[in-house]
């Protein structure tokens, strides 16, 4: 939730993608920023706190790593409930991860509506020689569904920074929007309830799963 | 082929609205769902409007036992399970009314806290220990104590006051209220003003704990709350876990190693995993989901990420099948902090449980990778073969485990003791090793300088008459003609031997060398033969000049002597050449002249001094002209006069012979004065050919000292030589 507490942005992150197109790389090189190669190895890289300063606004993102793994896809509701953004990464020289990725943000656009901002990662353009997934059709696909597209490379540390920043800007324009869409929906949800409870949002339902 | 996913359809709400479903709310929406309950309540509620709290529970055994039944056809509990269940829920029903009216009778003072009526309050031990508390964690927000146990308060009668007649979720919605009310208040209420963000998140944090901590051990009031199934899913996921005890690490892809060392975490992380059920705030719960998710990753290896973790988690809570776990999951989603859950840390380890949860729930033959026919086969496998022996496995490791922890431990042990070993002879050694130098170098040092000279050579000596100078032989306040009466004295020593000694001292000046000789053969020859022993170790005797006590006993050499030391020294093999026996001649010789010499030149200052009772002042006044000083009869006198009795002292022994006196007598009429000493000498040492040719070296000294220039040669010509002349005759 991105209630601002004392001016602070909460803001939930989470890393969706097949499994081996980088998710952990990218993470682990955004926490590069601030910890050497010497300190990687010490590194929990499947969930990051970064606070961040942004036009003059404390921001603090909480950003997720998830398993990738087939198996554990339906696991996904889990969790990225509740987040405001979504970093959904494939591999440019594999193009069933792009494939996935499309699955991923038609889920993404049925469980949470607009509320997620959307951002697609074409990792490992370090491999451009070996590109299978087409250029225009990843970017076009990305308008389409209104989700921002960055190229990265974990490797050569390129996009890394940008990727981050970029959804965040993107995360506060939404939920200053929200915020008066939100007084609405409270008041709303008010209206039905004749006992004092506060609002909470439809998604909560998930959380005795 | 079957689907781990679910249809869209499936997870939508039953009342058809866009939204998701949860088989808790039986298939609606949490609004739906809520407005449904609220339907059937007001239909509850209908007859009886004003109690609504009793009426509120009435709807809900017909909804359980629907629930029970839908359970029933799933699950594969026996009658007698469910019987007992059911027991044990109303049972538990009655436990809370009961406990409620308890303290409704027992809610003696009133607590100004609340703006509820209190049905009772909070124990004062938990409000004071909450008091203590706070006191030490935020001891700069002491304004705030009130407040926040306030809310505590409020939160806890909250809870207990609505936990008969909400459900679950209705209680985690207030319990959440609360907590949100809490976080406006902390923004608004000047006593929060001293807060940054992290304070209040440990502040909203702390209310959580107590309130909930307190709230934990109520029975069936938030954990597994009546009206939930959560004992039952409990029981369900237990026994899930158990059928599913054949599955490894292989099936669930997940790289954890079969060494047993590297295993090590995985137990660490099932301890956490099991200790989770024994802590009683969300906060501590989560607390150990995260240590448990850290040892897991430690077992994956590092980096480890997500597509490691969840894999290694789940099989992690396979194997340690922890208790009440769905209780315990449930717990914290109703009741922890909801913005903790969702951002923070504790909050990720504790989606990915929930995640493995889910994972084992729902888990297929697919999911694993295998064929469903074989999953099928490992499934129906009664569950105690594959758990039984997974834990007799599970457990043979852990010993296995404290084993090797214990054979390594007593491996670093024994090596501790080796090395303190070591360090022990070391130090004996390095010890030996000071000891030896150390005596090495004290024996050097005193083979160096076996002995101690330097003393001696402060004081006057008879062999150097340079010395003589600035010390005189006598220390007494005598003018410089003292010396000539020590010349003396040999005169009026009783015995014979010390005489000729005396005779030879002054008469050295031709050669010093051959009296030593001499005198010892003298000796031998004549009156004292007892003395040969001092005489024969010549460093032996030291004319001692006392004028003590010492002096009582009568010296049998009647050796006059001056000074003890200064003959000691003399007597020493260094001063002289080898071959060159010491002789007293030499000494004497050498003192009388210098000593002289230097006191002529204060000769004008000195008579002064000489006002001695005991000096004779006619004689002195005689004596100290230089140049009469032959004429002189004997100048000595008063210097002999000031000492009572004279002794002889062996240095080595410290033997010390009778002291003697000394009795001036004038110039012995008998001696001729013609006579020169040079030839008394040469007669008295003619036989001892050998000293006199190692005397060659002495003479130029002796030829010095015998320099007519000096006022003392005048002096020493008139000696008396009488004594001299007696004994070579």
């Amino acid at each position: 939730m991105s209630t601002p507490a004392g001016g602070t942005y909460n803001f939930k992150v989470v890393l969706l993608g097949e499994g081996c197109v980088g998710k952990t790389s990218l993470l682990l090189r955004y926490i590069e920023d601030k910890f050497n190669e010497k300190h990687l190895s010490t590194l929990q890289a499947t969930f990051l706190n970064k606070k961040l300063n942004f036009d003059g606004k404390r921001i603090n993102l909480a950003i997720w790593d998830t398993a990738g793994q087939e198996k554990f896809h339906a696991l996904g509701p889990i969790y990225y409930r509740n987040s405001n953004g979504a970093i959904l990464v494939y591999d440019i020289t594999d193009e069933d991860s792009f494939v996935k990725v499309k699955n991923w943000v038609k889920e993404l656009k049925k469980m949470l509506g607009s509320d997620i901002c959307l951002m697609i990662a074409g990792n490992k353009i370090d491999l451009e020689h070996e590109r299978t997934v087409p250029l225009e059709e990843a970017e076009n696909y990305a308008k389409m569904v209104g989700a921002k597209h960055v190229y990265s490379s974990a490797k050569l540390n390129q996009g890394v920074e940008d990727l981050f920043l970029e959804l965040t800007r993107e995360m506060m324009e939404k939920y200053d929007d929200n915020s008066q869409k939100d007084v609405n929906r409270t008041s709303r949800v008010l209206v039905v309830d004749d006992e004092a409870t506060t609002p909470s949002s439809c998604c909560s339902g998930f959380r005795s799963n | 082929m079957p689907s781990l996913r679910m249809e869209q359809s499936e997870l939508k709400c039953k009342n058809g609205c866009d939204y998701f479903g949860n088989p808790q709310w039986q298939g609606y929406c949490s609004k739906c769902h809520r407005e449904q309950l609220q339907r059937q309540r007001r239909a509850a509620n209908k007859p009886s409007p004003s109690s609504s709290s009793a009426s509120a529970t009435l709807p809900k055994p017909e909804r359980k036992s629907e629930d029970r039944l839908k359970l029933t056809s799933r699950s594969s509990f026996s009658k007698f399970e469910e019987k007992r269940l059911r027991q044990s829920e109303t049972l538990k029903k009655a436990n809370l009314l009961k406990f409620s009216m308890f303290k409704k009778g027992g809610s003696t003072d009133d607590h100004d806290h609340s703006d509820k009526k209190p049905e009772f309050k909070i124990p004062s031990a938990v409000n004071e220990a909450m008091k203590r508390e706070f006191n030490q964690r935020f001891p700069a927000l002491a304004g705030a104590s009130r407040d926040v146990r306030v809310c505590v308060h409020a939160l806890a009668l909250d809870v207990l006051k609505c936990a008969r007649a909400a459900t679950a979720d209705e209680l985690s919605e207030r319990v959440q209220g609360h907590y949100q009310r809490f976080l406006k208040h902390m923004d608004v209420s000047p006593h929060f003003a001293a807060a940054d963000a992290d304070t209040k998140e440990a502040l909203i944090d702390f209310v959580e704990k107590h309130a909930m901590t307190y709230l934990h051990d109520l029975p069936s009031v938030v954990f597994s709350p009546s009206g939930t199934d959560d004992e039952r899913l409990d029981a369900r996921m237990c026994e899930r876990i158990q059928s599913l005890g054949w599955v490894g690490a292989k099936h669930l892809d997940c790289k954890i190693s079969n060494d047993q060392r590297a295993r090590a975490p995985l137990y660490r992380a099932i301890a956490e995993l099991l200790s989770m059920d024994s802590a009683s705030s969300p906060g501590g719960k989560l607390a150990c989901v995260r240590r448990c998710c850290a040892h897991v990753m430690r077992l994956c290896g590092a980096p480890a990420s997500a597509d490691d973790l969840l894999p290694a988690l789940i099989f992690t809570v396979l194997k340690a099948n922890p208790p009440r776990l769905i209780s315990n999951i449930n717990f914290v989603t109703r009741f922890c902090n909801a913005q903790r859950l969702m951002t923070g840390e504790g909050g990720y380890y504790f989606t990915n449980l929930c995640c493995a949860v889910s994972f084992i729930e729902n888990l297929t033959a697919e999911s694993l990778d295998m064929d469903k026919e074989e999953f099928d086969c490992y499934m129906t496998m009664p569950a105690s073969i594959g758990g039984s022996s997974w834990a007799a496995a599970l457990s043979l490791c852990a010993e296995l485990k404290d084993a090797e922890e214990q054979s390594e431990l007593v491996q670093s042990l024994k090596q501790q003791v080796a090395t303190i070993e070591a360090r022990a002879t070391e130090l004996a050694n390095s010890t030996d090793v000071f000891q030896k130098e150390i005596e090495k170098k004290v024996a050097d040092v005193l083979a160096k300088t076996p002995l101690e000279i330097k003393p001696r050579r402060e004081l006057p000596r008879f062999g150097k008459f340079q010395n003589i100078k600035s010390s005189p032989l006598i220390d007494l306040d005598t003018p410089p003609t003292q010396e000539p009466p020590e010349r003396d004295v040999p005169d009026t020593v009783e015995t014979k031997e010390d005489s000729a000694a005396d005779q030879s001292q002054h008469t050295i000046v031709p050669t010093e060398i051959t009296f030593g000789e001499p005198a010892k053969t003298n000796i031998l020859g004549l009156e004292t033969p007892e003395l040969q022993s001092p005489h024969n170790t010549e460093d032996n005797w030291v004319v001692k000049q006392t004028n003590s006590m010492e002096l009582l006993n009568s010296s049998p050499l009647g050796f006059t002597s001056f000074d003890t030391r200064s003959i000691d020294e003399l007597l020493t093999p260094d001063e002289f050449g080898d071959n060159l026996p010491p002789g007293l001649s030499n000494i004497n010789y050498d003192i009388d002249l210098s000593d002289f010499s230097a006191d002529n030149s204060a000769a004008d200052d000195l008579p002064k001094p000489e006002k001695d009772p005991f000096s004779p002042e006619g004689i002195n006044k005689d004596v100290f002209d230089p140049f009469v000083v032959p004429k002189v009869r004997d100048p000595f006198s008063p210097i002999l006069e000031s000492f009572d009795q004279f002794s002889l002292v062996d240095s080595k022994s410290n033997r010390q012979s009778d002291p003697f006196e000394i009795v001036p007598r004038p110039s012995d009429p008998f001696s001729p004065e013609g006579l020169q000493p040079e030839q008394g000498f040469g007669d008295a040492f003619s036989p001892m050919p050998v000293a006199s040719a190692s005397t060659p070296a002495q003479r130029p000294l002796a030829s010095i000292l015998d320099d007519s220039d000096s006022p003392t040669t005048a002096c020493l010509l008139p000696t008396p030589l009488l004594p001299q002349q007696d004994k070579p005759t």
